[in-house]
This record gives C-alpha cells, structure tokens and sequence, in this order.
C-alpha cells in the first residue's frame, strides 16, 4: 500500500528532477526514491489488511512479491548508467515511468477487486509499449513498441470482456469469493473466465498468445527486454494465481486442461522455437515463452505449495534474465554495427578468454535457465515439477523434461561461443555497479542452488 | 570420541597430512608423519586391547546413522571382538614395522611423500576393513584396500607396464568385488539388515544347508577369490609384484590378501551352515595351493617366487577354512603375516643391496655381504618351509591335521604342495646367499647391508616368526592353544547350528604320524634343493631354454595367455561391434534423428513469426476461437438452441 | 416480468443478425450485380483539369495531435467531477480533500507539459 503511493509521488518528482540542471542526479536519485519504496513496503509487514474499501489486500505474500519487483527493479535499472549512451535520451521520463509502472505492478500483486487487477495491467501495461520505444530513433524498436501497444491492446480488450462477463454473471468484482457452475448464469462465467485468462496469459507470454514476444523483446532497447521478461512476468503470474486460486478454484475442472494444454503448448514452442535463434535476445524471447510454460505447471498443482513454486521460480528465473541481459548488455555496447549495438550470440565468442568474470556470470545464468543442478534453475523446475506430479499430470511433466533436454541445446551456444579461442572482443570495461550486480545475481543463482530452502520455506 | 574410533582416525590424518601436502611439507617431516601415524595407531590398539580384555565382552561403537532407507538401517559402527583386536594387531603392527622399513628403503624417491600417504590410505581402509560392525563398512574397507592397492603397484607410474599390472589388479578385484556386492545384496534380502550381530543371531535360526545361505556364501566367497588371489582370480598377485617391495609385503603378503580370510572367519555362522560352499572353498584352495607352488618352482624373480608362494599359503588357509578349521586357517594367516612380511622385506633388503636386481639367477653368495638380511631370510624361510619350532610349523601342520580327518586324497595333495613349497624356498635361499656371486662387478662393489631403518623390522619380525606359532600349540603337547581358546566365542554361532562343530577324532598317534611326516617332507625337500643347488651347483635356467613340464610351469600354464584368448579378446570384440554397430548405427541415428526433428519442429513453429501484426492478431482471435470451441462448444451450442427453443415456446 | 437471462435477449439477437444479414448481403449482391469498367482515366481521382501532383494526404504537425490528445485527457479527467459534484454533500469533507489530491497530481501533469513546451507552437 505504502510503496503504491511512495512511488506515486516519487515518479512525479522524478519527471521534475529532469529539468533540473545537473542531469547526473536523476540516475542515483531514481534508486533512491526505489529503496525508499522498498523500505515502505515492509511498514505493513505483519499487518495485513484490506485497503481503498476492500479493493486493496495487503499481507505477508504481497509484501514479498512487492520487495521481489523492487528489488529486480533496481538491479535491471542498475545497469542504465543514467541512459547516458542513448541518442535523444530522456532519462528522467524512464525512471519515472518505470515507477509508475513498479505502481501497477505492486496493484498486480495485491489486488482484491477485478478493477483494480485491471488497472495495474494497464498501468504496466502502457508503461511498457513507451518503455519499448524508449529508443526513439531505432526503428525496429518503433516497430516493436507499435506492435506490442496494439497487440496489448487487443489482449487487453479481451480481458476487459472478460471482466464484464463475470460481473454479469456473479454481480461482483470481488475476487474473494470462490464461484461455482451451477444455475443459469455459468455460461457468461465460462466465457468470463476463460477470456480473463487469455488476457492474462498473453501478459505473461504464453503460447499460443506469445507471438509478440520474439519481436518485441528483439526491438525495445535491451534494458527494458529484461526489465519486461521479469517483473511483468512475476506480476503477471501472481495475478494469474491470484484469479486461479480465489475466485476460479471452485471452476477447477474447467480451466485444469486448458492450461494443461497451453503449457504443453508454450514449452513446445519456446523451446523449439529457440533453437535457431542467433539473436540472442529473441533466443531470451524463446525461452521467455517456455518458462511461462514451466510455472503455468505449478498452477497445475495443489494450491498449497504453487505460491512458494511460483515465488521461488521467478526469483532464480528473474536472477538468470538479469545476468544474462546484464552481460548482453554490457558486452555489446563495445561492438557497434551500423549504429546499432551487436546482439547475436555470436557475440560472446571468445568472452571466456576476454573477461573470465563476464563469462562465469553468462554461464551461471544459462546453466541456471537450462536447469542444471546446484543453480537455482534446477530446484525452480524441480518444484514446478513436483507441484505437477502431485496432480497426476504425467504427460505433461514428460513433455517438459523433454523439453527441458532442447533447451539445453541452446542454452548451450552462447556458453560454447563464449569458450572458444577466438574473440572479436576488446578489451570490455565494466563500471563497479554492474559488477556488484553481477556478482549478486550470480551469488544468488548459487545459494539458491545449494539452499533452496532458505527462499523456499518463506512460505 | 572413544579410544576405538581413533585407531583409523591415525592414519587417516597421516593420509591428509603427507596427501594434501605432497611437495608442500619437507621430506623430513613425511616420515615421521607416517611411520607415527601407523605407530599411534598401534598403541590405541595396545590401550583397546586391555579395554576389551577387561570384561571380554564384544564392543559395538556406533559412530552415526549413516544410511535410513525404508526399513533398512545401517550405522556407522565399528566392532571390537577377538578376531578383529587379532586384526588389528597384525595391521597396526607388521604395518608400523613396514613403514619403517619403507623410510629407509624409499628415501632416494621422488614420490616419498606420495608414498607415505597412499600407505596411511591403505592402513586406515584396512583398518575399516576389519573394525566394521556391518557388511557395508566391510566394503567399504575391501574398497579402499582395492583403490589403494592399485595406486600402490602403478606407484611408479612412468612404466607403462607397471600401469597394466596395476590395471589388472583392480579389473580382477572388481570381478570379485561384484560377487561381494551381490552377496551383500542377498544378505539384505534375507536379514534384512547388514549388522553381523544381528545376522548371526538370525541366522542361527535357519536349517544347515539352507539355499539362499549357500548363495549368499559362496558370492561372498567370489570377492575372497578376488582379494584374497584363489584360483581363477590369482593370476594378479605376481603381477603386483611391480610395486614398491614394502608394498608386497604389507598389502600383498601380510594384510590386504588375508581379508577374505578374515571376511570368512568373521561369517563363520554362515558358512558353517552351508557344507557345499566350504567343500568348493577347500577344493579352490587345494588346487590353488598345488598349482601356485608349481609355478614357483622355476621362478627367477626373487619376488616373483614369494608372491607364488603367497598364493599357494592362501590356499592353504582356504583348505583350513574348508574343513571348518577356522581356528586353524586364521592361525596360518597370523605366522603367514609374521615370516612372508619377513621374507618380502628381506627380499627388499637384498634388492636394495643388489642395486635394484631382482633375478636370482644374477645373485649368489651374498651371505657373507649382508648377514643380518641373509640369517633373518633363512629363518623366514625354514619357517614358511614347516620346520619346527618355528611359526609356520604349528598353524600348516594344525591345517594339515584337519584335512586329514576331512578328506585323505585333499590331504595327499596338500602334502605334495607343502613339500614342493619346502624346494623352492630353500631354492631361492641357496640360490640368493649361497654360492659364487653371479652379478656385474658393479653390483659386486656396491653390495652393502641395508640402514637400520630396515633392519630392525627384519629381525623383529624374525624374531616374531621364530616364536609367533607359539599361540598355538597342537594338543598333544599338552600345552594350551591360546589363540583357540581366545577365539573361541566366535564360534558358539558355529557350534549352535552344527553340533559336530570344533570335534576332533585323530587318536594322539595319527597325530604325531602325520606331524613326523610333514617334517620328514621338508627335510627331504630342503635335502634335495641342498643337492641340487648347493652341492651340484646348478644354475637357474634361462626361462627361454627351458623344455616340457619345466617350460609350461615356468610360464605359468599359460594362464596370462588362456584368460586372454577367453576373456579379453571376446570383450574387445564385442566391444567393437558395441561402437561400430549399435552405437554408430542405432543409437546414434535415433539420437542425431531426434535432433532433425527438433529443428524440423523449429523450421514450423518459427514460420509463425511473420513479423506482421495484422496476421498475429489473426492466429490469436483464431487461438481464442479455438478454446472456446474446445472447452466449451457444446455449451455454447445449447445456449444457442435453448434461445431459439424458448422463442418458439 | 423483468428478467435478464440469455435467452431474454433472443429478439435481440434475432433482430441483430437480420439487421447484419442484411447489410453483408447488400454489400455482396452490388458488387456481383453492378456493371463496371475499369480505365486509368476512371481510376483517377480527377478526370479533367491539370494531371494530380504529390500526395494526396498532406502531413500535419505532430502538434496538432498532441495537443488533441492533451485536450481529450484534461477533458475526461473533468468527468470525474461530475459524480464528485452529485455527492458532494455526502462525501463531505473526505471527498473533498481527495479531490484536491486529484486535482493537485492533475495540475502536476499540466506543470510538466508546460514545462516541457508541449504547448509551444513556434519551438524549433
């Protein structure tokens, strides 16, 4: 609750710092105005309530989630060096859009009322069709946003349907009774439900809603790539178990195979549809794709344990993305190819011989998506897995260890790039903050791996 | 931490010390640090000792839970009874001996640290070995003694062949070890627990001649072939010859090889139930001890012939075992312990003296050069010959009584392989310090008496060969048989389930007719080697120029040749076919075909990707469509015709 | 009696697929029915007087749009006011104080496009 407003008016105060003289103090004033909110998020902590007449629930869970967003939040803004290297760069109107959207996303998480689930997609939502044409004289990222915005705005439409449906059929908006069939209105709920989800999961990336993700994670400027594949995806998931496992658990029957079905369909497409990436961003798209196929299974599950598998898996997941957009990033801003920085995977090769650091930290992170043991990946899999199986849902968990088995294929290519002898690389300068980054990122990755209990059994 | 855990605790922070420091710690601390190790070890031993003699009582020292799988619980205990503080003795004991020796006989190499930590490694697995309170600790220990027993014959890794041996070693002992592990296996399925007590306490319970006993003896009797070098898995033992002689004589001769005898004794419950596999057990061991002693008869490899020598006393302590003389066969193992560390360090003494020349056929007269190794070999080898008093004499001949009353025709060979063992030691003795010296110049000149460091261990344990048969007197001395009245509660298992256990029916005159007979044979046996080598002065023949029996025996029956016809070159063979067949043809058309699939499959979905938005909103509004028919296309055709149905109500 | 069920709505329904029936038809038969020639001079969208030059769409400035799209925003966000107007009284002095609040973040907006020069005509 507080973060909501803390934000509110620290994103305001961050559009009015831009006109101050001294531009540098945007950068370090943005994360400040980030912890100050991260620091607010725990006024409530062992306070739960409800707040703005019920439409608000604020607890524990949220309160974690909320500091998972701030967090990654500023770990991804860490790497933006004030947005200095962009030609016609308005930092300022970043970072405050980026605390807006932070707003809707805490909404996401916290939401008791279907309005307000609606308005923090929103708010995300158009953040990131600006946020992806950040670059404003790059036409692919132009192309990106138009198309994000548009498609956006379709799934947004379906939600809304959907939404309506469902305050037909139940004359409420509240999700915090469960609803059952039965009676004449279930029809209008079926429709509302289902087409809510499909709102939803085009959010988070799943197939077959996915397809704008390869283009528009290859077009929007490589900061806001990862910031979107890990903070909309939380949110989005959370929002998702939020619907599933409220107001929908009693529809359980209904929805059960169709996001059985999707998951099996979003990891074939992910992780097929990956292995002739050479882009290593619509590679990251791919597998974007795929992990929302992998914590669509922990919806699968007993609800006991889905928070913990979904919490858990996107934090070792939003660790990797960072690392590995982190070293895209900072790699490839010292190979500029027709005004453009490089991004193909080939990019890495030779980064081992290079910069030892940068490639430990890539390799961490595609081992960790990969899913590899001792990385947090592998428990994020193994719990989503278990959490399936406790359903009985066999073919589906079959389909995603094989699955599971392609993507270490390519995850593999830039870490085999990365080891071979030759390198088209200089010398590759790394300011401090990124490294500290990095070296959280990576540090987590591990503990995670070898003690998953200690984010496991928050709750 | 009691007493007891400390005595593998010792060695293996020797292990860690000289391991871990290799190249790092002075050369003049490894010593130290090792022979210590071993020594410390012994004392706890000593302070056990009187522990356990306090109350005589079977001590269980439970460390942790180790393994909780289901119903089967497994600790980490170690087992303190009589045959393990015998042990335990032998191991810390001819142990600390041989790593003083090993100070001097090892000190112009360069792996001297290396060396010392591979020893301590062996000691503490062997001491595992044989404290275990369960099968598993067991085998652990038998694994240990395995990894360090190949390390220890490739120590000097620079000679490809050397590797090969090693390599051989552990292949054959790792055929044994799967018996092991499946008797181990079995075990569990009948006890369903792996700790002795409690396997001899049910087993007592079953009928003699029960089935499952008698696989489950006879897999745990294949890793004793393996270990233990009884036909067919003996044929490493010469082999490993090519270590460091300390080695031979600690893990080759002394300690390691003894462990399926003790693995035996200490399952005598078990085996004592099963007839049929302790009637194959004396068989192996018979053949075993005839047809190693043959080969030794026309060995010039000074440690070539003891390590013959090593295979045939173990199957000597396998006749033992055989005829339910468990006593009798674990006393063999004790003297055995006492003059073939003896011998194997005396041999090394005169290797060292001899400027590393190891064929005796190149030696002679070198009693008057080095007296101390010469007098202390002899008395090794009268005492492995049988000659009384000394040690041998009173554990072969207990062993020899017992096959008498057993089986006469087992008896009959067992006396030919005693008599042939008499020949070839005293052989080698005439041969090696007897004679004109037949070596270079150089090696003449360079002859000397090896330091003290290696000395002392000689004439203690030629002191310890001259009196260690001492434990056991026969019964018609009228003397007490310590070591079988100190083991005898091991047995009460044995005697519980087979009535006729531990009786014995020789009248007092067979008795002393058999005993004069093996001392006759001897005598003969040491006249007719004095004969040939002494007085006629026969040289040892060159291998090559020997004929018939001689050459067949020489080479070993070709067993090196018939096992690589049979066993290795079908394995090769199907091993090509395994690569060139299924691997390249099948397995690895299925796995480069799951690969085309994979990018056929991308080749598809990745056609998706237009790039235009107007056709990705299409496949959504389409995907959309899809689920609702899907999910519920029959809901909305009712609602659609409930509609129309109302209208025309 | 008043009802809102699914198939209340039937004569709705009805009506609308006649009503779409209707115009799709219309559509299809005029284009299967009418006569046609087609020529370069037809085509064109004068066929007399001098050849056409240029684009027909000429571009505006993009400040038209922008401050098309500033107007519609001020403009709705007035629309809150309406209900706030209604109840007041009711809402008392909480609802008056959280339409200051509103207000205030509001005219933080305007400050910043002013500040921002959206609404200078003659930059550049």
């Amino acid at each position: 609750m507080y973060p909501i407003i803390s934000l509110s008016v620290t994103g305001l105060l961050t559009l009015f710092l831009g006109f101050s003289e001294n531009k540098k103090i945007v950068f370090p004033a943005s994360i400040a105005f980030l912890l100050i909110a991260l620091a607010t998020a725990f006024i409530d902590w062992n306070a739960p309530g409800f707040y703005f007449n019920d439409m608000l629930q604020v607890n524990n869970t949220s309160i974690v989630f909320w500091a998972i967003l701030i967090i990654s939040a500023i770990l991804i803004m860490g790497f933006s060096e004030g947005f200095e290297r962009f030609e016609f760069a308005q930092p300022a109107e970043y970072f405050a859009i980026v605390q807006f959207s932070l707003v809707g996303a805490i909404m996401m998480v916290s939401f008791k009322n279907l309005i307000m689930l609606f308005l923090g997609i929103e708010i995300l939502s158009v953040a990131m069709y600006v946020l992806t044409g950040a670059d404003k004289r790059n036409i692919r990222g132009n192309e990106a946003a138009l198309k994000y915005f548009l498609m956006g705005a379709f799934a947004t439409g379906i939600l809304l349907f959907g939404m309506a449906m469902f305050y037909g059929a139940t004359g409420t908006f509240n999700i915090g009774s469960g609803v059952f069939i039965g009676g004449d209105n279930s029809f209008f709920l079926w429709i509302g439900c289902t087409f809510m989800l499909i709102g939803m999961l085009f959010k988070v990336a799943a197939a077959p809603f996915h397809l704008w993700t390869p283009d528009v994670y290859e077009g929007a400027p490589t900061i806001f790539t990862a910031y979107m594949s890990t903070i909309v995806k939380t949110a989005g998931f959370v929002a998702l178990f939020k619907v599933l496992s409220t107001t929908f658990s009693g529809l359980q029957d209904f929805w059960w195979i169709m996001i059985a079905v999707l998951v099996t369909l979003s990891l074939m497409i992910g992780n097929i549809g990956a292995v002739s990436q050479n882009s290593f961003k619509r590679l990251m798209a791919y597998s974007s794709i795929s992990h929302a196929g992998f914590m669509l299974l922990a919806l699968l599950g007993d609800h006991e344990n889905a928070l913990g598998s979904i919490m858990f898996y996107s934090v070792v997941y939003t660790l990797a993305t960072i690392s590995a957009f982190g070293v895209l990033m900072v790699v490839s801003k010292e190979r500029i190819e027709k005004g453009r920085v490089y991004e193909q995977n080939d990019l890495f090769k030779g980064l081992a011989q290079n910069n030892g650091f940068l490639a430990t930290v890539l390799i961490i992170a595609m081992l960790s998506l990969a899913g590899i043991p001792l990385t947090g990946g592998f428990w994020g899999k193994f719990f989503v897995f278990r959490d399936a199986a406790s359903s009985g849902l066999f073919w589906v968990i079959i389909m995603a260890v094989l699955m599971s088995a392609i993507a270490i294929y390519y995850y593999f290519k830039p870490v085999l790039l990365s080891m071979s002898k030759k390198t088209s690389l200089e010398s590759i300068t790394i300011n401090p903050l990124a490294k500290f980054i990095f070296a959280i990122t990576t540090f987590g990755t591990i503990v995670l791996g070898i003690f998953p209990w200690i984010l496991r059994s928050l709750f | 931490m009691s007493l007891i855990a400390l005595i593998p605790l010792f060695p293996l922070i020797g292990f860690l010390i000289n391991g871990l420091g290799y190249k790092k710690i002075p050369k003049a601390i490894v010593a130290p640090v090792g022979i210590g190790a071993a020594l410390l070890s012994f004392i706890t031993t000593v302070l056990v000792y009187f522990q356990f003699k306090a109350d005589g009582q079977t001590i269980i020292q439970p460390l942790f839970d180790w393994i909780t799988v289901g119903g089967l619980n497994i600790s980490f205990a170690f087992q303190i009874d009589q045959l393990s503080i015998i042990m335990l003795f032998i191991i810390t004991g001819v142990g600390t001996l041989i790593h003083l020796y090993s100070k001097g006989y090892m000190s112009h190499d360069e792996g001297y640290g290396k060396f010392f930590a591979y020893l301590n490694l062996f000691l503490f697995s062997m001491l595992l070995l044989v404290m275990g309170a369960n099968y598993l600790i067991m085998f652990i220990g038998w694994e240990g003694v395995g990894l360090c027993s190949y390390l220890l014959i490739g120590f000097w890794n620079k000679r490809s062949d050397f590797g090969d041996a090693a390599r051989k070693a552990f292949i054959m002992n790792r055929v044994g070890d799967l018996g092991f592990l499946i008797g181990i296996f079995l075990i569990i399925r009948q006890f369903g627990t792996l700790e002795y007590l409690s396997v001899f306490e049910q087993a007592q319970g079953l009928e003699m001649g029960n089935i499952s006993i008698m696989f489950i003896t006879f897999c745990l009797f294949i890793g004793a072939m393996g270990k233990s070098a009884q036909i067919p898995l003996f044929t490493w033992l010469p082999d490993a010859m090519a270590g460091p002689t300390p080695v031979s004589a600690l893990i080759h001769a002394a300690t390691m090889v003894t462990s399926g005898i003790y693995m035996v004794v200490r399952s005598n419950v078990l085996y004592t139930l099963s007839p049929d596999t302790l009637e194959f057990i004396a068989w192996i061991g018979t053949l075993t001890a005839l047809l190693a002693a043959s080969i030794a008869l026309f060995q010039n490899d000074i440690k070539k012939v003891l390590a013959y020598s090593t295979v045939s006393q173990l199957g000597y302590m396998f006749i033992g075992l055989g005829v339910m003389a468990y006593t009798s066969g674990f006393f063999h193992v004790i003297t055995h312990a006492f003059f073939k560390a003896l011998l194997f360090l005396g041999a090394g003494s005169v290797i060292h003296a001899m400027s590393d020349e190891q064929d005796i056929s190149k030696m002679g007269g070198l009693w008057s050069k080095i007296k101390i190794t010469a007098a202390t070999f002899l008395i090794g080898t009268i005492a492995i010959s049988g000659l009384p008093p000394f040690a041998g004499f009173f554990s072969k001949d207990e062993i020899l009584a017992h096959v008498f009353e057993h089986n006469k025709a087992m008896w009959a060979l067992a006396m030919v392989g005693s008599f042939m063992t008499a020949f070839y030691m005293f052989r080698l003795f005439f041969l090696t310090f007897t004679g004109k010296f037949r070596g270079t110049k150089e090696q003449e000149d360079h002859l000397h008496e090896s330091p003290s460091s290696m000395t002392i261990p000689l004439i203690v344990l030629a002191g310890l060969s001259i009196v260690g048969g001492f434990i056991g007197f026969p019964e018609i001395f009228h003397l007490p048989h310590a070591l079988a009245d100190f083991l005898s509660p091991l047995y009460d298992g044995s005697r519980a389930v087979n009535p006729e256990f531990g009786l014995v029916h020789l009248s007092h005159s067979t008795e002393w007719m058999l005993m004069g007979f093996s001392v006759l044979l001897a005598a003969v046996a040491l006249g007719v080697a004095w004969f040939i080598y002494v007085k006629k002065e026969t040289q040892p023949a060159d291998p090559s120029q020997l004929g018939g029996i001689k050459k067949v025996l020489a080479d070993k029956y070709y067993l090196d040749e018939a096992y690589q016809i049979a066993f290795v070159k079908p394995v090769e063979k199907a091993s090509q076919f395994f690569y060139s067949t299924i691997d390249k043809k099948a397995i690895d058309r299925v796995v480069e075909g799951t690969g085309d699939l994979t990018s056929l499959l991308n080749r598809l979905s990745t056609k998706l990707q237009t790039g235009s938005t107007g056709f990705y909103i299409l496949v959504m509004s389409i995907a959309v469509a899809a689920i609702l028919i899907l999910n519920m296309g029959t809901e909305i055709a009712d609602q659609f015709f409930s509609i129309f149905n109302a209208q025309t109500k | 009696m008043i009802s809102n069920l699914p198939q209340d709505f039937s004569p709705i329904l009805v009506q609308f697929l006649l009503a779409l029936g209707f115009v799709i038809f219309t559509i299809i038969i005029t284009h299967v029915l009418g006569p046609r020639l087609k020529s370069k001079q037809k085509e064109d969208p004068f066929e007399c007087g001098i050849e056409s030059e240029g684009d027909a769409r000429t571009p505006l400035s993009v400040r038209y749009f922008l401050i098309a799209i500033l107007f519609v925003l001020f403009d709705v966000e007035i629309i809150f006011m309406y209900p706030w107007a209604v109840n007041f009284k009711s809402l008392g002095w909480f609802g008056f104080i959280e339409m200051l609040t509103f207000v205030a973040f509001l005219m933080a907006g305007f400050y910043y496009i002013v500040k921002k020069g959206v609404l200078d005509w003659e930059r550049d």
